[in-house]
């Protein structure tokens, strides 16, 4: 995000200010947002460059698998790895033990596809008229932002000891604790990061698991969670954060249920996948490899009223070589049985992984 | 699949993972989640006794049915429960659950009843059911050690579907009980189901769901008799139900309706053998479709041909040239000069 880039277009934005620069972690997107990433890339592309500051997300989780973990361990990874502090509840009593199993940035990739790229250019050359138009975000983000913004991680490696010990991460218990301890210590915490329009130097990130479990006290009060969400929305939506709850729908009485989706900026729901379904094993590639799916509901647009409509709203949960979590956008079987492609990769045309990134 | 149930309660908990937790749920519909817990109990015993299982000990805790009525139910089941002692602890919230026989024992007109006889030991009267902490110490007091595994029995019918939900999020096993002909609605009077409900009254369908520590969920189905000796399970013939809920949407439909899959059997390829030894005849586009009704076996084998009428499906195309003979050896790019 320099200033001074080429002219690609006859339009030039009247920029009397430089854009501010934000701390590591973070992407200015359109609209003046700014992101900050869910530790998922696959999921960041789909949803549009990641998390909006100040946007509240949640998941629905699905009472036969624990998929809204894969999602929680990699988010608060992420804001480790980055410095960026982290706020994690639990309807458990020690949910320090969480922070145990949270995954290590994978090694670099990057070396490989590297190596690929300067051939490619040598040996075909591409006249495309509208090349100019996207070169500047590709390229740009592909390689050293990436680092600094989003990881894959390796969901076999523990993160290192002195990520998790450090000051930047809180934990709660909400099993004997009642919903005012745990709205003070978000408003505590979300009183680091106060929205101004200089630069911002932290973010922080809230993580709050299976908030409606039985083990807590409160969760036959269902009016005062629903006003808790209300209030940690608009806590979080006036500060440089991004909160994320997961709750299990079924526990939950339908009209209530259906409150707490409008409360949601993003709203995202992960359901299990049945062992050895020979339908579904026929109807989908690579059903082997599937963990489970996720779908995409609703995504959060804040500045804009423009909304965002997706090609496709549900999406494969699998892990590669049982270390990276990929999402991939389902595909009918053909024939031959061949995989789909990963979202990540750009071009619906390439469908091997010999073809190389040829961005149509 | 009834013995993967008893498995996974025998085998337990694992090294820091908890430990697995049965929901066994019934409904008015098909009522024998009673016999199937039974059963699961006298298998568990005798691997107790046997002591192939993780769990040294039972404690069972007895809502609706005497302690009597489980310790003969094991004695049937030929285990020696006379010698078992410390390996059986029954919570008897049957017998006094809410505390009444004492609170009656002080009104005058009140003669106790000599107590049923003690049957053994092993059961110990519980009062105060209302008071739940009381009630769990009671149980991890009796049980002594870490818990292994654990399982209940839920009659649907009589929760709110929230408790049920509840339920089923905490466990790791659901089994459930449905009959095997669903009644019509409120129709129980009718002759019809009449004889359904006789079916539903000795067999049912056993369903459960595992969930597996990868996060997918296994789901099997058996059968379930109910005779004098106890219950039976016997596999399900198969119906090939498709799992229609799990099934995502996706951006096309998969799935033909009749309709479809009758036009699309009516569509006629192309092609120009067909085998029925008629002759071929290539359509050139311009003579007329009326009096070439039936299906026609023409076409090459790269060329589409027209199509009749008959659907909704129409293949048009237009030959290139008349002079072309069908399954010529020529190939069409050796004209073009580049």
């Amino acid at each position: 995000m320099a200033a001074a880039k080429t002219r690609t277009s006859t339009f030039s934005r009247n920029l009397s200010t430089a854009p501010p620069s934000h701390g590591p972690g973070l992407k200015c997107g359109p609209n003046g947002t700014v992101f900050l990433s869910s530790g998922i890339p696959d999921l960041d592309k789909i949803l549009g460059g990641g998390f909006p500051l100040g946007s509240l997300v949640m998941v629905m989780e699905d009472a036969e698998a624990p998929h809204h973990m894969l999602l929680l361990r990699n988010f608060m990874a992420q804001g480790l790895v980055l410095g960026q502090h982290l706020l994690y509840s639990s309807p458990a009593r020690d949910p320090r033990g969480f922070l145990g199993t949270l995954p290590s940035p994978a090694a670099s990739k990057d070396d490989k596809s590297r190596e690929r790229d300067p051939d490619q250019e040598k040996g075909l050359r591409i006249a495309w008229q509208y090349k100019k138009y996207f070169g500047e975000n590709q390229l740009d983000g592909q390689r050293d932002g990436k680092h600094e913004y989003s990881n894959e991680f390796d969901l076999r490696k523990p993160l290192e000891r002195h990520f998790i010990n450090g000051p930047r991460i809180d934990c709660v218990s909400i099993q004997d604790s009642d919903l005012s301890t745990l709205r003070d210590r978000c408003a505590t915490f979300l009183s680091q990061f106060p929205r101004n329009d200089g630069s911002i130097s932290c973010a922080g990130r809230i993580a709050i698991q299976s908030f409606c479990a039985p083990q807590c006290a409160y969760s036959n009060m269902e009016w005062d969670m629903l006003s808790f969400i209300r209030s940690l929305k608009s806590m979080v939506r006036s500060s440089n954060s991004v909160a994320i709850v997961t709750f299990p729908p079924s526990l939950l009485s339908p009209s209530f249920c259906k409150r707490w989706q409008h409360m949601a900026d993003t709203l995202l729901s992960v359901k299990a996948i049945q062992d050895e379904d020979k339908e579904l094993a026929q109807l989908l590639t690579g059903y082997q490899d599937m963990v489970g799916f996720l779908n995409v509901h609703k995504v959060a647009r804040i500045n804009t009223q423009v909304p965002v409509i997706l090609e496709a709203t549900t999406f494969s949960i699998k892990l590669q070589k049982r270390r990276y979590l990929v999402l991939e956008c389902l595909n009918q079987a053909p024939v031959d049985g061949s995989s789909g492609t990963s979202y990540g990769t750009s071009g619906g045309c390439s469908s091997s992984s010999k073809t190389g990134n040829l961005d149509f | 699949m009834a013995e993967s149930i008893y498995r996974a309660l025998r085998d337990g908990a694992l090294e820091g993972e908890l430990a697995p937790a049965l929901t066994i749920k019934d409904s008015v519909a098909s009522p024998f989640a009673l016999q199937v817990f039974s059963h699961v109990i006298s298998q568990l015993f005798s691997s107790i006794l046997a002591g192939k299982s993780q769990s040294r000990g039972l404690v069972v805790v007895s809502f609706s049915r005497s302690p009597s009525f489980y310790l003969d139910l094991l004695k049937n089941k030929g285990t020696d429960v006379a010698s078992s002692n410390k390996q059986i602890q029954i919570l008897d919230c049957y017998s006094d659950p809410l505390g009444w026989k004492d609170q009656l024992a002080g009104s005058r007109n009140f003669t106790a009843l000599s107590n049923e006889a003690m049957v053994s030991s092993n059961a110990i009267v519980f009062r105060e059911v209302k008071h739940m902490d009381k009630l769990y110490n009671s149980i991890i007091e009796l049980g002594k050690d870490q818990i292994s595994s654990i399982f209940w029995l839920l009659h649907s019918d009589l929760h709110e579907a929230r408790v049920t939900a509840v339920l089923e999020y905490l466990s790791s096993i659901v089994a459930s009980l449905e009959p095997s002909h669903q009644l019509a609605n409120g129709q129980r009077g009718d002759l019809e189901n009449f004889s359904l409900i006789k079916h539903n009254s000795k067999k049912g369908k056993f369903h459960v769901r595992f969930k597996k520590r990868n996060g997918r969920v296994r789901v099997m189905s058996e059968e379930v008799h109910i005779e004098q000796s106890g219950i039976n399970f016997a596999s399900l013939p198969s119906e090939g139900a498709i799992n229609q809920g799990l099934v995502p949407k996706v951006q096309f439909s998969l799935q033909l309706s009749e309709k479809e899959r009758i036009d699309k059997a009516n569509v006629v390829l192309p092609f120009e053998h067909q085998g029925n030894g008629k002759p071929i005849q290539i359509y050139d586009g311009r003579r007329s479709l009326v009096d070439s009704k039936h299906e026609r076996p023409v076409s090459a084998v790269e060329n589409v041909q027209t199509n009749e009428n008959c659907g909704s499906g129409e293949i048009i195309y237009y030959r290139d040239s008349d002079d072309e003979m069908p399954d010529s050896d020529e190939d069409p790019d050796d004209d073009l000069d580049i």
